[in-house]
């Protein structure tokens, strides 16, 4: 039913995903029909395998309908966090927690809160990424396809990287200006790419 | 032969005839055979009941426990101790080879004992009933003072016009029913015994029956008056400071059966005797005190001699049967003439309903008599035991719960108690600790099933409440008392044990019952959920899933209490083998699907 599913450890970086297709309907685990799926639990260890589920359910949703980013609110009236069959729906509180712990090191830094902390009170209410791949492994794939295509000392646009016909193939394709950022500093710092350019109009050049 | 095996209970207690009672208890106590101790059974609990002495090793509890019975024992003597020697209480055994053969040599020898039955014979075999009446009392219900009935008192010629005279302290005049009741209750009293002491004088050569009576009241202690309890001098003939008599037995009822008893006895102890090492005495060495107590109860035990009731059971109620009667008719005379006829003519339902409107009026008589004062309650015990348990069971047929059935178990539970004023030397340790053997023998007693109706496991504040009302309201036990009692079946290795759920609720179960065996019961009927169908239509596969269970369905279930139910399915839940859903309608249980995949046999891993 889900090979998106059967791996539990979030750690993992997860196989390539099929050809984007947001119009196929997502395939839910089978954890998602069970109701107690969606009450946290308050044993450790029952909890601690929820979590992974939730986590690998989150990251598969996500990647399956190219999602970068949730807004915890919104999300909250999506089928990711609400099974209308059967009539159940994560608290927003609990989904708080799920994102929590998948921003934590015990959930493998899957997710970031956008605003720092997540906490309430900041105004925004939640906003996270969820990084079913790491900045570190975006920036892994856009050097090797950088690479591949033999572009090393060529000056490429941001805007070029992510929407441009020739990485149309690429899963980075279409992919958050924001993130895309956060994942090419990662090359800069390892002091193998350089950004330049201001606002809209950044390019980068890799060595 | 003279120390006896002994039969332990569950809780590593003596085990009690059907009839015994328990009167005391005492630990720290060692034992001697002569002037020598046996060794390994040096260091146990002395327990003194109505038939035996019983000694139960601290150590090897099942293997080296022995029991002396009361009807083989002689005598028994105090040695108050000496610096570093502790108290004893010596017990003689009844040598019963040559009191047997050699009766009439040593009752010539002995002339201690023999006026015991002399005493008894004599001036009451031949009294007439006037004269009894003139040692009758009757106690002021007001002040409780013990009058004498007036010696011109008729029974039978009593009426509402017969002048009474009123209470010597207080002034207060007499129910008339009151004073008929005590003159009728001595004048049974007197002629019952003193037919018992004729025969007994008749078939029975006075000296070799007497030992235990006569010695121990008349030589140790003086003549101590019935009512009162005063020892006053041998000489007496009636109590210096209330004024009765002194010549009575302890209870007459008792010494006529106990001399029909011996009649037969010989035959056996013969036998006995005859492998008989001979046992000079054996000694209880008291090292923690209550040496005292133990001697007085059980010299007590010793008059009493209960062990003979057990063949003859009835005789109470024969005996008691008429007063009753009497005192019925006694003041609404004329009553009982016309009632009798009138049952005899009338038939169908007015006859059914006169009958049962007589069965109420008796019972009521019963009753009232029972509680009119303790001594009447002790001696009509069997009839109201009788009598209560037919109302339990009534009270079952439209009831039918399960604290009646508790309740109609209470009466058999009045002789099983350990009381604070049974145990010796005041120890607050000695008192929990057999406070717990009783309850680990309350619990774990078949016949009652405390436990087992309960689903194996309750609550300690319902057993509480359970074991004080089986106590039949006397001697309640205070919580702080039960909790510490309770807190000591792990110490004492008794097949109960306390539990503390996550919240702090104490329960108590079987030692056998582990969280294993509980959640594997929970997942097996969790199972049952995948092969039937639910009630309504679910938006869930059922088959793969089942379906949740809500703490109330559990307690149901496997006849938890609602508390319980939910402690169990945390600690069920706490050990992974159960989720919660929150629901809105309540809290569910599942079966833990988030761990592990399902189709995945959780239900093994708990086996």
């Amino acid at each position: 039913m889900s090979t998106t599913a059967a791996s539990p450890h979030p750690t993992s970086i997860p196989p390539p995903p099929p050809p984007p297709s947001t119009n196929t309907a997502f395939p839910f685990p089978p954890h998602y029909h069970y109701p107690p799926f969606f009450s946290l639990q308050p044993t450790a260890s029952t909890r601690l395998s929820q979590l992974h589920s939730w986590s690998t359910l989150i990251q598969s949703y996500c990647r399956h309908h190219r999602l970068f980013a949730l807004s915890l609110v919104d999300a909250l009236d999506s089928d990711l966090f609400w099974n209308r069959k059967l009539g159940k729906r994560l608290a927003l509180r609990d989904a708080r927690e799920v994102i929590a712990w998948m921003a934590g090191t015990e959930g493998g830094e899957r997710a970031e809160w956008v605003d720092g902390t997540g906490k309430k009170g900041r105004g925004e209410e939640g906003r996270c990424w969820v990084y079913w791949r790491r900045p570190e492994e975006w920036a892994g794939l856009i050097e090797a396809w950088v690479d591949a295509t033999a572009q090393r000392g060529t000056v490429l646009t941001l805007y070029e990287l992510a929407e441009g016909d020739a990485t149309r193939s690429q899963e980075f394709h279409g992919m958050d200006m924001e993130l895309l950022q956060k994942s090419l500093q990662v090359l800069v710092k390892k002091g193998k790419a350089q950004i330049f350019g201001s606002d809209d109009q950044q390019g980068i050049k890799f060595f | 032969m003279f120390l006896r095996h002994l039969d332990l209970t569950t809780a590593l207690r003596p085990s009690l005839h059907p009839d015994e009672t328990l009167l005391f208890v005492q630990d720290a106590v060692g034992l001697y055979e002569g002037k020598y101790k046996i060794p390994e059974y040096q260091n146990g609990h002395a327990y003194l009941t109505s038939h035996r002495v019983c000694y139960v090793d601290n150590e090897e509890p099942r293997k080296n426990s022995v029991a002396v019975e009361l009807k083989e024992v002689d005598r028994a003597e105090l040695y108050a101790g000496f610096l570093k020697s502790s108290a004893k209480v010596t017990l003689y055994p009844k040598e019963s080879k040559r009191s047997s053969y050699a009766a009439s040599p040593r009752s010539s020898l002995q002339p201690s004992p023999t006026p015991g039955p002399d005493r008894q014979s004599s001036p009451l075999g031949l009294s007439s009933p006037t004269q009894n009446l003139a040692n009758a009392t009757w106690v002021c219900p007001i002040c409780s003072f013990s009058n004498p009935v007036p010696s011109n008192f008729d029974v039978q010629t009593a009426s509402a016009r017969t002048v009474l005279p009123p209470c010597l302290t207080c002034g207060i005049k007499p129910p008339l029913v009151h004073v008929v009741k005590a003159a009728l209750a001595t004048m049974s009293n007197r002629t019952t015994s003193s037919v018992d002491n004729r025969t007994n004088g008749n078939d029975v050569p006075s000296g070799a029956v007497s030992t235990g009576v006569g010695s121990s009241v008349s030589t140790s202690s003086g003549r101590q008056c019935r009512r009162c309890t005063f020892i006053n001098h041998p000489s007496l003939v009636s109590c210096e400071m209330c004024g009765a008599a002194l010549t009575t037995a302890p209870d007459p009822r008792i010494e006529r059966v106990g001399h029909g008893q011996r009649n037969e006895s010989p035959g056996p102890s013969r036998e006995l005797g005859d492998d008989n090492s001979p046992v000079e005495s054996i000694k209880l060495s008291f090292r923690a005190g209550g040496e005292k107590i133990f001697h007085e109860r059980l010299k007590g035990s010793l008059i009493q001699r209960k062990w003979l009731l057990q063949s003859d059971p009835m005789v109470p109620s024969a005996s008691s049967v008429t007063p009753i009667s009497d005192s019925r008719n006694a003041p609404q005379p004329g009553s009982s003439g016309t009632s009798t006829p009138d049952r005899a003519k009338l038939v169908g339902i007015a006859g059914l309903e006169l009958r049962g409107q007589e069965l109420r009026r008796n019972n009521e008589i019963v009753i009232g008599n029972a509680f009119e004062d303790l001594e009447a309650l002790m001696t009509s015990a069997k009839e109201i035991i009788a009598l209560a348990e037919s109302f339990a069971s009534q009270a079952n047929i439209s009831g039918n719960s399960e604290a009646n059935a508790i309740l109609t178990q209470s009466t058999s539970a009045l002789g099983l108690v350990t009381t604070k004023d049974m145990l010796g030397s005041g120890s607050e340790s000695l008192y929990l600790s057999e406070l717990s053997r009783n309850l680990a023998e309350f619990l774990t007693d078949d016949t009652k099933g405390v436990l087992r109706k309960e689903g194996g496991i309750m609550s300690l504040v319902d057993l509480w409440a359970v074991f004080n009302r089986a106590r039949g309201g006397v001697e309640l036990i205070s919580p702080s008392d039960f909790e510490k009692a309770a807190q000591l079946w792990d110490h004492l290795k008794l097949p109960v044990r306390l539990r503390r759920f996550r919240s702090g609720l104490l329960v108590v179960q079987g030692r056998d019952r582990t969280d294993n065996k509980t959640i594997a019961a929970l997942l097996l009927w969790l199972r049952d959920l995948h092969d039937e169908p639910p009630e309504e239509e679910v938006p869930w596969d059922w088959r793969m899933y089942g379906r949740g269970v809500t703490v109330q369905e559990a307690a149901e279930r496997f006849g938890w209490s609602v508390g319980v139910a939910a402690e169990e399915l945390d600690m069920a839940e706490e050990r992974g083998a159960v989720c919660r859903e929150q629901a809105l309608d309540g809290l569910r249980y599942w079966e833990n699907w988030l761990v592990g995949i399902p189709g995945v046999d959780t239900f093994q891993t708990w086996i």
